[in-house]
């Protein structure tokens, strides 16, 4: 009897198994699809703001140099990016960051693009582009902005279109293939994971809308799905142009769901529940890389100014947050500060979190001033629609006046200290971006003591359950008070100190302390 | 591991219904945090969708509430035409004035 019971057990097990395998399939394909198309913003929106910046300063080159520099290199968003003023008789870029574009070599096909071109204000694809290096293209043109400026990118296609990770153990349970278009012809693949194409055997497939066009992805498993994940996201997405951190966002998603599922399951298959675990801590630690991945890598360095910032990822749970900070050179003695938080936890608070960072950027490109960034960027916020809100301090400092312009959209005055006194900065707190019907910011002014420095923070670093928020703020003020500390130590001891054991806001701290 | 979020969430207790005048009421008693805001969230989608004119949240039995709370207020703030606070405790109306939100969620005592 027992062995009847066994063997029934074990049928259905299978029979789930087996059930579960082609519904996983086929979520996986859906939510390869998200990826893709969640990607989309942080491709656009760098390009839709330098087409902006572009208009606004008659195509200035400093201008379009400066502001696209960091999206441009190895491991970031795009291999090259260049400018083309389009009310011309000889298409040619103007500026080029980067590697020069494979496009600039053929001026034929650099026509029929720019004239075909959707010049509406969506993001416009090439195609394959070259044979021996190929490569795809992005192209942006602002929209109602006529004879305006195109902002080209090019990223170049891995060799063999093969995914250089391919042969990692990792990798070694999902094939796919990426196509560009709705074609499956070899020749409009733009990476896959096989040698030899088409993928056959079981598979799924879905169609991606990404920008004006269409990527077609087939994915199949090469085993089981209920093992190791999609670990090559990061680099199908590289290939089009994308922060990896975004795939790893959605990744941490997906897990997030794959987790619940194989929770349910693990009551039928031991396997699943000791994977349980392996994945909980795997979604963990992506979480984490993510948000670092998001943040600026090096801050720069300023005369007159040190500078230091912290990230601290919620002590529980595997949730991505939605905070960030930038600092920024806007001319030799001025230096602009942003420190934010979008409303929410997740994959659509990081993405969000990209979209309102980058866009900040391009209007501290702009035009510096505090009040007219946020009122811009709200103005952005709200020109569509949207179910979040962000909290944002802009602070412009000026090194040798030694003073402080400050606005407030909804976050935390920061901390000023000098020496042993310490005081939040009193000034106006207007509505957070995203809040509607609010596109007015006040500016103040502050003169700032010689050696003193600057704390800002997201709420993290206060919010305390049960508590009345002005208390987690008395509790930061002594704490940075207490000792005179050199600046990095500082913020380690104030995250140290202040977060509280199970933290489940995740938080950022930026310092700025004058130096004679 | 399911547990593992339960451990931590807060308590929060949701009761909604409409006043005399036609007000929606959204009555939110106990700890408000990122733990359990989805729950006031789902309640509130609910009563937004019915687009009333008025949205009233009695938060003289919230004990305490952060930028999550805050984040689900902002949004029924945007889909009903006025809403304001019914009797918010210091802690509430702290977290209100220093997000620069007095204009935006109006304060009633």
């Amino acid at each position: 009897m027992g062995l009847v019971v066994t063997a029934a057990l074990a049928l259905t097990s299978l029979t789930v198994y087996n059930r579960n395998e082609r519904r996983l399939l086929n979520l996986r394909v859906r939510e390869l699809n998200l990826v893709l198309a969640a990607t989309v913003p942080s491709v656009e929106t760098p390009l839709a703001s330098a087409a902006e910046l572009a208009h606004a300063t008659g195509g200035s080159a400093q201008k379009f140099r400066a502001f696209m520099s960091p999206y441009v290199g190895n491991g970031r968003q795009f291999a090259s990016v260049s400018l083309w003023p389009l009310a011309t008789s000889r298409l040619a870029p103007t500026v080029v960051v980067g590697a020069t574009p494979v496009l600039a070599s053929m001026p034929e096909k650099a026509r029929q693009f720019f004239a075909h071109a959707k010049p509406s204000g969506a993001l416009n694809l090439t195609g394959i582009l070259g044979t021996a290096h190929p490569a795809l293209g992005f192209e942006f043109t602002a929209a109602g902005r006529k004879p305006g400026f195109a902002v080209y990118a090019e990223n170049p296609l891995p060799a063999n279109r093969r995914s250089a990770l391919e042969r990692n153990n990792a990798f070694s349970d999902l094939n796919y293939a990426l196509y560009l278009g709705h074609s499956r012809r070899n020749a409009d693949v733009l990476v896959t994971s096989v040698a030899r194409l088409p993928i056959r055997g079981r598979q799924a497939s879905d169609v991606v809308p990404f920008g004006a066009g269409v990527f077609t992805l087939v994915v199949a498993p090469k085993g089981s799905l209920g093992g190791t994940f999609f670990k090559d996201l990061p680099w199908i997405t590289a290939v089009v142009g994308v922060l990896i951190a975004l795939a790893a966002a959605l990744m941490t998603d997906r897990l997030a769901r794959g987790r619940k599922r194989a929770e349910q399951l693990a009551g039928i298959l031991d396997r699943v529940a000791a994977e349980n675990r392996h994945m909980y801590t795997e979604q963990r630690s992506i979480s984490q890389t993510l948000q670092h991945a998001l943040l600026p890598d090096t801050l720069p360095e300023f005369k007159g100014l040190r500078v230091n910032a912290l990230y601290v990822p919620a002590a529980s749970g595997v949730d991505i947050g939605g905070d960030w900070y930038d600092i920024v050179a806007v001319d030799d003695r001025r230096v602009l500060m942003v420190i934010g938080d979008v409303s929410g936890h997740g994959l659509r608070a990081a993405t969000t979190m990209a979209l309102v960072r980058h866009a900040a950027l391009a209007y501290v490109a702009q035009d510096s001033r505090p009040a007219t960034v946020l009122a811009k960027l709200s103005k952005f916020v709200n020109s569509g629609a949207h179910d979040y809100f962000a909290t944002v301090l802009c602070v412009l400092i000026d090194v040798d006046a030694h003073q402080l312009t400050i606005t407030s959209a909804g976050h935390m005055a920061p901390l000023l200290l000098d020496g042993e006194h310490g005081e939040f900065v009193a000034f106006h707190i207007d509505a957070p971006v995203g809040v509607a019907g609010n596109s007015h910011y006040h500016e103040a002014t502050v003169p700032v003591p010689a050696n003193a420095t600057l704390v800002a923070f997201t709420d993290g670093l206060v919010e305390r359950r049960g508590e009345v928020l002005d208390v987690g703020l008395a509790r930061l003020r002594d704490a940075a008070t207490k000792q005179q500390l050199p600046l990095d130590e500082l913020l380690v001891k104030l995250s140290r100190d202040l977060a509280s054991e199970d933290h489940q806001d995740d938080t950022a701290i930026v310092g700025i302390q004058w130096q004679n | 591991m399911a547990e593992l979020d339960d451990d931590r969430a807060a308590e929060v207790v949701i009761d909604t219904g409409v006043d005399p005048t036609g007000a929606a009421i959204v009555t939110v008693s106990g700890d408000l945090d990122i733990s359990n805001a989805a729950t006031l969230e789902r309640a509130v989608a609910s009563i937004t969708a019915e687009r009333p004119e008025r949205l009233i949240f009695d938060l003289s039995g919230l004990r305490f509430m952060d930028s999550a709370g805050i984040a689900v207020l902002l949004d029924a703030a945007g889909k009903v035409n006025a809403v304001r606070l019914r009797d918010p405790s210091t802690a509430v109306r702290r977290v209100v004035e220093l997000t620069g939100l007095t204009d935006v969620l109006s304060i009633e005592s």
